[in-house]
């Protein structure tokens, strides 16, 4: 065989036997991804014991707090036995400090946590959130028919009620910048802005959404804006290498958000729903 | 004849393959002049520092504690101390880490950040109280914390406090030594040692003056505590600073650096000894009269208030600021002997999410929180 063709040949060959390498290569990386997929020893060790391990901060009513009999009470308290009888195991619910918690789960001595605790996007590297489970963002709340639940414009030159300094009165002076009629009374506390609403004194109060859902179970002649003004969604922290039970607490959030219970939850803690 | 034919390509050939050659060549040179140019144009500031500004306020001992240790980006530097200007704060308290200067070896000098945070300090017309401390591995033992320094590196400490005010001259016009020595996770993790600190104060003062000898030195800057005798965790703060004046220190401090941390009460609240409240800074001034030392003035460092939600030591966000109104203004008509009063903490680089983020006055995307604003309207003397 003349020099020149052997030589071709030989790169031939090296070429396909490089290409062999790289095919044999993304093969097992797709065999580890899978198989890594379906391994998740979080999930496996909460079926085998029946426990699901919650971390929580019991000082922040109405989402945890302790009863006289020093028991955890609260909607999270609720959430987390729910979604564990979802699954067929028992919520075991462990109190930690608020700051402390994400770091637990990241290390792994919480399965999860649930504390009333945003969304966190510097965490993302360390740990999984759910989606979410709660809105406590900025809200508007003004009497029932009024215009000012359903469109932003019509805050012109009507007065709004903030809780002084609070996020609600930052958004308020940014909003007075597109309106500059728009007067703002500050109050000491979100429940003093809504009443100043309730009492005819403001017409319109710009709260959290847990405030106004309090405030507005018991006096039927507040309405809340469908639109949420700042977004301050809840979630569920989550071991980031625990690709089941992250798919399991979704699939639990939208099963409970589907039969109601997390309606009644929100009724039964903050004494309206969400919606 | 086919060997002419042959020889005829070759001729072709070569003046074809020299001439590719250099094309390439010209190509490379000019890739390099791109790359060169660009690297001049990278290495140019991005950031201007801009014209020399002042400090309006009605109230001249207003100030902040700001976080630039870690903010890389230089227009983050300039935007912060911008906005500390902006609000009426002249004085700012800045953390300058020896680590950070000399991380490897005695007399590096990586001086680049503390150099920006300076010039941009300066052009904003602001008064820097620069906090030293923070040891490079190689001043301390190994697998001790950057806070443990041995009274045998005292000196390399001294070297670096010489160091830095020579180089700041008058931009830098007070210094603080060390933070909160009567910690013991702020003393490396060691039993608290008035006597030790005593010695560091007396090392550091006296390079500072070799220096400049205008500069003021603060001492102190104790944590408020209330630990009780023996607690391996510190020492209750009158009790540090009184061991302080028992081993000597009243040479080696112009002025005593105080924390005063209000937690849930008031700032008119009334000092006790067993209290932990903005006023409790009377009671540090009580034992420098005590001691003699009573001509000597006090600055806040550190203090404030808290408007975490759910934190049991924080207070609601209008409570802070009314309480952080009251401070700034009772610094100013009650205390002649307070120089100035720098809160903790006016911007964090990112969201800490700790209750730690409801200290600040701006948000780590430098939006003004409210507090910020009514900050801003005290020192243009505007009423709340």
């Amino acid at each position: 065989m003349p020099r020149a063709k052997r030589t071709k040949l030989r790169q031939r060959w090296l070429v396909m036997a490089g290409v062999a390498v790289v095919l044999l290569l993304a093969v097992v990386l797709l065999l580890w991804q899978t198989v890594g997929i379906a391994r998740d020893r979080v999930w496996d060790q909460i079926q085998t014991s029946g426990q699901w391990l919650v971390g929580m901060d019991p000082s922040f009513p109405p989402f945890e707090d302790l009863d006289d009999a020093g028991r955890p009470v609260g909607f999270d308290v609720d959430l987390a036995r729910a979604i564990a009888a979802y699954w067929g195991v028992e919520a075991q619910i462990e109190g930690l400090g608020f700051d402390g918690l994400v770091d637990a789960v990241q290390a792994g001595r919480l399965d999860s946590a649930i504390s009333a605790l945003p969304y966190q996007p510097e965490r993302t590297q360390d740990v999984a959130f759910s989606d979410p489970y709660c809105e406590a963002g900025l809200v508007l709340v003004a009497p029932v028919g009024s215009s000012a639940i359903v469109s932003l414009d019509a805050l012109a030159g009507q007065r709004l009620a903030v809780e002084w300094g609070s996020e609600g009165d930052v958004q308020a002076r940014l909003l007075r910048r597109r309106f500059p009629d728009l007067v703002l009374l500050p109050s000491d506390t979100p429940q003093a802005a809504l009443l100043a609403v309730a009492e005819g004194q403001a017409d319109a109060a710009l709260v959290d959404h847990i405030s106004a859902l309090q405030f507005t179970a018991n006096d039927a002649r507040l309405a809340i804006s469908p639109q949420v003004i700042v977004s301050d969604p809840y979630v569920i922290v989550l071991p980031r290498r625990a690709p089941v039970l992250q798919q399991k607490v979704g699939e639990a959030l939208q099963a409970l958000r589907a039969d109601g219970t997390l309606d009644a939850l929100t009724a039964r803690w903050f004494g309206a729903t969400q919606d | 004849m086919p060997g002419f034919h042959v020889r005829d390509h070759v001729d072709q050939a070569l003046p074809a393959s020299r001439h590719h050659r250099r094309l390439l060549l010209g190509l490379l040179l000019a890739l390099l002049g791109l790359l060169a140019v660009a690297l001049i144009v990278l290495r140019q500031p991005s950031v201007t520092v801009g014209p020399q500004q002042t400090v309006v306020t009605v109230n001249p001992k207003m100030g902040v504690h700001t976080r630039l240790t870690d903010e890389v980006e230089e227009w983050k530097i300039k935007r912060t101390l911008e906005m500390v200007r902006e609000m009426g704060a002249p004085w700012i308290v800045e953390y300058f880490p020896w680590a950070y200067v000399e991380p490897d070896r005695p007399g590096q000098g990586q001086w680049e950040h503390s150099d920006m945070v300076i010039r941009h300090a300066s052009a904003q017309g602001l008064q820097v109280i620069a906090r030293l401390g923070f040891v490079p591995q190689w001043a301390r033992p190994k697998d001790t914390s950057p806070l443990y320094l041995e009274e045998d590196n005292y000196a390399a400490f001294g070297d670096y406090v010489y160091q830095f005010v020579q180089r700041y001259g008058a931009d830098v016009s007070h210094i603080i030594i060390w933070n909160e020595p009567n910690l013991s996770l702020e003393w490396g993790y060691r039993p608290v040692d008035p006597a030790s600190y005593v010695e560091m104060l007396r090392v550091a003062y006296t390079r500072a003056k070799e220096a400049n000898p205008a500069v003021q030195v603060l001492g102190g800057a104790l944590a408020p505590t209330l630990a009780p005798p023996g607690s391996e965790w510190g020492m209750d703060d009158l009790h540090y600073l009184q061991a302080m004046y028992d081993a000597g220190a009243a040479p080696y401090f112009d002025i005593l650096a105080a924390h005063a941390y209000g937690g849930k009460f008031p700032p008119d609240e009334p000092a006790a000894a067993d209290a932990i409240n903005f006023a409790r800074t009377e009671l540090l001034r009580e034992v420098m009269v005590r001691n003699g030392d009573g001509a000597k003035p006090i600055m806040i460092t550190e203090g404030g208030w808290n408007d975490h939600p759910r934190w049991t030591r924080a207070v609601r966000p209008g409570r802070r600021i009314e309480y952080t109104l009251a401070a700034y203004d009772k610094a100013l008509t009650d205390w002649p002997w307070l120089e100035a009063v720098a809160l903790w903490a006016f911007h964090y680089p990112a969201p800490a999410r700790t209750y730690q983020d409801y200290f600040t006055f701006v948000t780590p995307d430098f939006q003004p929180k409210a507090i910020y604003l009514e900050a801003q309207r005290y020192a243009q003397g505007k009423e709340n």
